[in-house]
């Protein structure tokens, strides 16, 4: 046979090009690894929540056990569980709110970046107003304008020295409420929708400028909608907060929440990524939860 | 999309960033289309001009679908597991999967085609009507890679179906080059040469089969309702 | 049930007869408790408004039982006592309902559940239950018997009274702080506010409309009340603004009136009887529309 006569036969330069970019197995196995095409992610400039053999107590009773997490900055952090599996005791414990019910008390290291927040040189109040929280049921102060219950947070937290309609304003629009109630800010804040409402109250959360915002079931009260609506702000609000949402919603953990913690009984049984708890879980405790085995 | 300051809600759609996840995986999957594309116009040339060193690339690229189709998998999978679409999301992605599987396969076509030019050695006996023929099935298939990728980004249920009249030319096409092949005459290099192009000719015969497969997807993600468009149980001409 | 008939039974007609019986008795236990009601307001009207007039309510009593006939004698009328009244009860007022509220405050807000909170709780169902004339006669032994500040004094009938309404304003007013839901109180405290300022800035504003209706009751229950006042502040003819001395009230008035011999007097004790319920009335009232602003019920 003749060798090819390759002067009459060059075919079109872009066929001939060699894929540089050929995935080899290791690239493959990294896209595997890297789950969904997800979004950009928020650069990690706040603050860490590392919580260190934590333990919680209700009297004689020990709710929670040996708990050991990181709730990483500008991320959003679920934790999910059955009933009395003490997610939402931890979260108090996150901003010494646990310490309030009569014959609570909590042991361990809650380390705000390198403070922690249960030593005894550090005062409660500041701990509160650096980390915020959003509670189940939407609570405006009934006696306060939507104005007044924004500004409450300043006065309260006795926080002096900032323009408070300027401030007032910042953290509406933040809550993605501005729009709405720019118009009647001197109306009543209980006259609002449940949805609206709760959004009032995280405006109220931001307008002391914490770092880490905590979420204790923030929509289990409101309908499907104003649900969205939160777990889109929920999105935004990471690019400048920490976040920690407690929620009994597991889809809502799905949509919402870069890594997920699974409570059963007083400890933790798992910490992982979303994409893996909702996929492929290490444990088989986790996978009967998330499939509904047990509840 | 507009984002009001200090990171408030935009004022868009709800769930923006599943919506953004699917149409990705959307794009991701339906760029395949695009590799194949090129993977036949290589295949084409290859055959044409018996250029062995173009089907050895073409082998070596067939990589990138396989890995494009385990991406889309594990994102389908995710999308699935974390966001829990329903309805019209459901079906397109539903959809998606299937037409990534389609898109492999129309690469592992253009392979074994790549594979089987070697086999007839540096200058084999043409069969100029044979050739032509099957250079003729193969645009025919590229044409109906390039429409279903059009169908489905459009939605366009017509242009699906039309892919069924566009495949029973390719069809036909197969059955001449099959019967050229019987009558090609005693040299037994002619006579290898044609089984091995017969075997080309129904590479690109299930490539186009690929491609209306993917047109049944559209029908199925805009009426909910799968039905096939050309049922190969029937006999040829009988309808 | 028969299996032909389809469909629900009807009511029996022992059911409709029985919910009709026990219908008719709830109504006529109602009415026979609104009889003495209906005869109090009826009699009080017949024999009051009769000595209702201008000179009722501007000039004081002269303290002289006129006969009839005597053309030249005045009776007079209740001025002094409606003014003592007020005054008196202004500051029992002044006295009881700030140290009520803070009685309540202390119990809801920080003792809650504790021993001495508990102890607390115990002494004021105590004092809702005795009777008023102890009190005076409280006050009587330890303030005007042992002559602080003189004998008798409008002052000391003051802190009788208010000996009376403090156990009544902090019962409602914990009733009231009770129903604060305690979610706001955890709002406050996780913005990162002082306990002081919880119950100062939050608690206190939101159960405001309740504490208010809640002292209004206790200022007309005390308004009323005859026997703290004849140990303590006695009585007194003329308008007075002096708090160091005797003082008229109204309840006295009446206790005095009603024993003379003269026909007008008489009448004009059940003018100031009629006077009383009125004002007690219109404290209940303000009192139930301060509660419907409350946001709390």
């Amino acid at each position: 046979m003749n060798p090819r006569d390759t002067e009459t036969q060059t075919p079109p330069a872009e066929l001939r090009t060699r894929d540089v970019n050929a995935p080899s197995e290791t690239a493959m196995a990294d896209a595997i690894a890297s789950a969904t095409v997800k979004g950009e992610q928020p650069p990690a400039t706040g603050r860490t929540l590392n919580v260190d053999s934590l333990q919680a107590y209700y009297g004689d009773n020990h709710a929670v056990r040996d708990i050991t997490l990181t709730y990483a900055a500008n991320r959003v952090t679920a934790m999910i569980g059955p009933s009395g599996c003490g997610k939402s005791t931890v979260l108090r414990c996150l901003n010494r709110m646990h310490e309030e019910i009569p014959n609570a008390r909590a042991e361990g290291q809650v380390m705000l970046d390198e403070i922690d927040i249960y030593d005894s040189k550090v005062d409660v109040v500041a701990v509160r107003r650096a980390i915020g929280m959003v509670f189940q049921k939407p609570n405006p102060f009934p006696t306060m304008s939507i104005f007044d219950n924004v500004a409450a947070g300043l006065r309260l937290a006795g926080i002096k020295g900032v323009d408070t309609k300027q401030r007032v304003e910042e953290s509406l629009r933040g809550a993605g409420l501005w729009e709405e109630v720019k118009d009647r800010l001197g109306s009543p804040g209980i006259g609002l929708s449940g949805g609206q409402q709760q959004r009032l109250c995280i405006a109220r959360t931001i307008a002391v400028k914490p770092e880490v915002i905590l979420m204790d079931e923030p929509c289990s009260a409101l309908d499907p909608i104003a649900t969205l609506k939160i777990e889109e702000l929920i999105e935004q609000l990471k690019r400048d907060y920490t976040i920690v949402i407690v929620t009994h919603n597991m889809q809502q953990a799905a949509r919402v929440a870069d890594t997920t913690a699974f409570f059963l009984l007083g400890d933790l049984v798992e910490h992982a990524p979303t994409g893996k708890i909702f996929s492929s879980p290490d444990d088989s405790r986790t996978e009967d939860y998330v499939s509904g085995k047990f509840g | 999309m507009e984002s009001g300051t200090a990171g408030g809600v935009a004022q868009h759609e709800l769930r923006q960033r599943f919506r953004d996840e699917l149409s990705s995986l959307e794009a991701h999957t339906l760029g395949a289309l695009d590799l194949v594309t090129m993977q036949i116009d290589r295949s084409l040339e290859a055959l044409e001009h018996q250029d062995v060193e173009l089907a050895e690339m073409i082998v070596a690229d067939d990589d990138r679908l396989d890995g494009r189709f385990l991406e889309v998998h594990q994102g389908i999978l995710s999308l699935l597991a974390l966001q829990a679409p329903v309805a019209g999301d459901l079906r397109l992605v539903a959809a998606l999967l299937h037409t990534i599987k389609h898109i492999e396969r129309m690469g592992d076509q253009c392979v074994n085609i790549a594979k089987l030019i070697p086999i007839t050695g540096w200058e084999p006996p043409v069969d100029d009507e044979l050739l032509m023929t099957i250079l003729r099935m193969g645009r025919q298939a590229r044409s109906e890679v390039v429409q279903c990728k059009r169908a489905f980004t459009e939605r366009d249920v017509a242009l699906a179906e039309d892919l069924v009249r566009q495949d029973r030319e390719i069809n036909r096409a197969n059955r001449e080059v099959f019967r050229r092949a019987i009558d090609i005459g005693d040299d037994p290099d002619t006579r290898e040469w044609a089984m091995t192009m017969v075997m080309v000719a129904r590479a690109y015969e299930r490539v186009g089969d690929n491609a209306v497969d993917i047109g049944e997807q559209v029908a199925f993600v805009v009426s909910g309702l799968f039905r096939e468009f050309s049922d190969s149980s029937h006999v040829p001409g009988s309808k | 049930m028969s299996a032909t008939t389809p469909g629900l039974a009807p009511i029996s007609v022992r059911r409709r007869a029985s919910d009709r019986f026990a219908r008719g008795i709830l109504l006529a236990l109602t009415l026979i408790a609104l009889v003495p009601l209906v005869l109090i307001v009826y009699e009080l009207l017949r024999k009051g408004l009769g000595a209702i007039s201008w000179d009722f309510f501007t000039t004081d009593p002269t303290g002289r039982t006129c006969f009839p006939g005597q053309t030249t004698c005045t009776i007079g009328g209740v001025k002094s006592a409606i003014l003592g009244t007020i005054e008196i009860v202004a500051l029992a007022a002044v006295i009881a309902i700030p140290f009520g509220i803070g009685v309540a405050l202390y119990l809801v807000e920080f003792g809650k559940t504790g021993k001495f909170a508990n102890v607390v709780r115990y002494f004021v169902d105590v004092m809702t239950g005795v009777p008023s004339v102890v009190f005076g006669l409280f006050v009587y032994i330890v303030l005007v018997v042992t002559g602080i500040g003189g004998t008798f004094a409008a002052w000391k009938g003051s802190i009788a009274l208010a000996l009376l309404m403090l156990p009544v304003v902090t019962r409602s007013g914990e009733v009231v702080l009770n129903l604060v839901p305690n979610q706001l109180r955890e709002s406050a405290l996780a913005l990162g506010a002082p306990r002081w300022k919880v119950v100062f800035s939050i608690v206190l504003p939101t159960a405001l409309p309740g504490l208010i209706t809640g002292s209004m009751l206790a200022i007309a229950r005390a308004a009323g009340e005859t026997a703290p006042l004849l140990f303590t502040s006695f009585s007194l003819l003329g308008t007075s603004f002096a708090l160091g001395n005797q003082m008229n009230s109204l309840p006295i008035q009446i206790f005095n009136d009603v024993q003379a011999p003269n026909d007008a007097i008489v009448q004009r004790a059940w003018g100031s009887a009629l006077t009383l319920v009125v004002g007690v009335l219109l404290l209940t009232t303000i009192a139930r529309l301060a509660q419907r602003r409350s946001k709390l019920t």
